[in-house]
């Protein structure tokens, strides 16, 4: 019962904080609302037994991107007003196609049949050592091919922000 | 790989030329070898074999292309050089991927290593603007592909193909509309790699602003590279759920071949016309991606064949033009063929094989393209791929108007031995190819 009361707390933190993302007239604030639904979402991870998700997801989302987030925020300013209100077309063409695309995603979902909710409580899947071990067996080629696709990320950087006389 | 080490600026591209001369050599080796690797991410046959051949031969011609490209900017070549390389390593994942992860992951490296070079023209504010329009939509698509990915996992419990394509033959009656809902997903972000209608909008920015080498890259590799990785989703995997999805192509198919074909009649730059023409190719193309179900892929490999040596040849002599004129609109072409009455004839002939007159391979790979299609029924989508051609020749002849018509301009072309080589080599190939089919188009 009382993972199920933890359930619920976690999802209307999580739903509460992304709606202030959204809501928030400074950036800052959407930012740092953004952390909070983080964690909740790790806190999530959590309960369905998924150790390692939960500490990559603060890792790499609450710590990383958040920061590059607030550093670009920061660069560019946004505090002041500036940014000029799209025509109501526009908008308009985005609620249509944003609401065409949930429409669709929820007629799917409905029509699913999601099996009874079965407890995780006994999945070891989520535990580090487990998900290593499929990591450096199954998914060998994949990790390996990540760090290719990471070294090609890193030399395009370089390239680009390379400092050079013109 | 390993050979982006080196030091010794002169020595890259000779090294990486004979590099993948070698895994040419090597790949060719796998021939009728059919087998999987690395728990079954990697399944090696023909198809794989033959598309993975092309890349890297389209990929030495455009090496020995970028030695002259960038004799002025030998700062950066081992980097260019790099990029590229990934560009080809991303490539060849997506021709032999047996696992929906490894097809997500060839795409992003070739994608990633991409974006970069179109924006490698640093001071270049149109280039900037391709690499930026290029990573926010490509990322966006990214997106569309891995969510349909997961939504695939989630119906069948599997990423690997074989296995996905089990499910839906097993579950006939009842395919979980998760799977369609990913299907769909995945489809959208594969009409946006090959960049179909109505997902073509970045094509001509992008390749109006990239530098001419990588817009060369661009419309050859990388289109060839998402042409067949769709083709083998669409052959093996959604093979059983194919009738949801056909009219989507088919009008997608549709709409390309308008768009490409009216939108190219209005552009004056050269390498906006060939992005056009990239967008009606795919349209052509997509025909076949509609056929996939009777094993069209010789079809495939003969036009994407036909459609790189095309491609290739122009840029061979459109670079150096460009270079001269210090401008890419096709008035830099004017009478070209007072100046360099070769040149000129190779260029008529690169635009008139895209065109898709014999005796050129473009004719040839066309005509087994809308063959296919009527066989599989396709009536009315041929009839219209077939008006598209007509209004092809158009476009394509303005080029060779311009070379012939036009008073010339004072600009004088450099001569280099390695432009010429590449250009007469696809300018044989793509003859020898248009008498000589049989061998290309039997060849699975």
């Amino acid at each position: 019962m009382s993972s199920q009361l933890i359930f619920f707390i976690l999802a209307a933190l999580s739903i509460m904080s992304a709606l202030f993302v959204v809501f928030s007239k400074n950036p800052i604030y959407s930012v740092i609302w953004l952390i909070v639904c983080f964690f909740s979402i790790a806190g999530h991870y959590i309960m369905l037994n998924a150790q390692f998700l939960a500490i990559v997801h603060i890792i790499v989302y609450a710590g990383a991107i958040m920061v590059l987030m607030l550093f670009t925020v920061m660069l560019l300013n946004l505090n002041k007003a500036t940014e000029p209100h799209k025509p109501m077309l526009y908008k308009l063409a985005a609620m249509i196609s944003g609401g065409l695309m949930l429409l669709v995603l929820l007629a799917s979902m409905r029509s699913t049949a999601l099996g009874a909710y079965a407890s995780p409580a006994y999945t070891e899947s989520g535990y580090v050592q487990n998900v290593g071990m499929v990591l450096f067996t199954e998914f060998l080629l994949p990790f390996e091919m990540t760090s290719v696709l990471f070294i090609a990320a890193m030399i395009g950087a370089v390239v680009l922000a390379k400092k050079e006389v013109h | 790989m390993v050979l982006e080490i080196f030091n010794v600026r002169k020595l890259i591209v000779p090294a990486l030329v004979l590099g993948l001369a070698l895994i040419f050599g090597l790949n060719l080796n796998d021939w009728n070898s059919n087998q999987s690797f690395f728990n079954n991410m990697v399944r090696i046959d023909n198809f794989s074999v033959a598309f993975s051949g092309l890349a890297i031969f389209v990929t030495l011609l455009i090496f020995i292309l970028a030695t002259d490209y960038y004799t002025d900017d030998q700062n950066h070549i081992s980097d260019y050089m790099a990029i590229l390389t990934f560009i080809l390593v991303g490539a060849l994942m997506m021709f032999n991927y047996a696992n929906l992860t490894m097809l997500f992951l060839g795409i992003e490296t070739l994608s990633i290593a991409l974006y970069v070079m179109a924006g490698s023209k640093r001071f270049d504010i149109r280039s900037n603007e391709a690499g930026f329009k290029y990573f926010l939509m490509g990322s966006f698509a990214s997106g569309f592909l891995l969510f349909g990915i997961a939504l695939i996992y989630g119906a069948s419990g599997s990423f690997d193909l074989s296995k996905i394509a089990d499910y839906t033959i097993q579950h006939q009656q009842n395919i979980s509309p998760l799977f369609y809902t990913g299907m769909f997903l995945v489809v959208f972000a594969m009409l946006f790699k090959v960049s179909a209608a109505p997902f073509h909008f970045w094509a001509p920015d992008v390749y109006h602003g990239s530098p001419a080498l990588v817009t060369a890259y661009m419309s050859t590799l990388v289109k060839i590279a998402a042409f067949a990785a769709f083709y083998k989703l669409m052959s093996t995997t959604f093979f059983y759920a194919f009738e949801k999805v056909a009219p989507v192509l088919a009008i997608s198919a549709i709409i390309t071949l308008a768009v490409g074909n009216l939108m190219a009649l209005a552009q004056t730059n050269f390498k906006r016309l060939l992005a056009y023409s990239g967008i009606s190719h795919a349209g052509y193309l997509m025909l076949i991606i509609l056929t996939a179900k009777n094993q069209t892929a010789g079809a495939l490999f003969y036009y994407s064949l036909a459609y790189a040596l095309s491609t290739l040849a122009a840029f061979a002599v459109a670079i150096p033009v460009f270079k001269a004129a210090k401008s890419e609109d096709i008035s830099a072409f004017n009478g070209l063929a007072k100046k360099n009455p070769i040149h000129a004839a190779a260029l008529s002939m690169a635009m008139i094989g895209l065109a898709g007159i014999p005796p050129f391979a473009g004719f040839l790979g066309k005509y087994y393209i809308f063959t296919e299609a009527l066989q599989s029924d396709y009536f009315y989508t041929t009839l219209i791929a077939i008006f598209a051609s007509m209004i092809g020749v158009y476009y394509y002849f303005k080029v060779i108007i311009a070379m012939y018509g036009q008073p010339a301009n004072e600009a004088k072309m450099e001569q280099s031995f390695n432009y010429n080589l590449v250009l007469g080599v696809c300018i044989v190939l793509s003859i020898l190819f248009g008498i000589l089919p049989g061998p290309i188009l039997n060849i699975f």
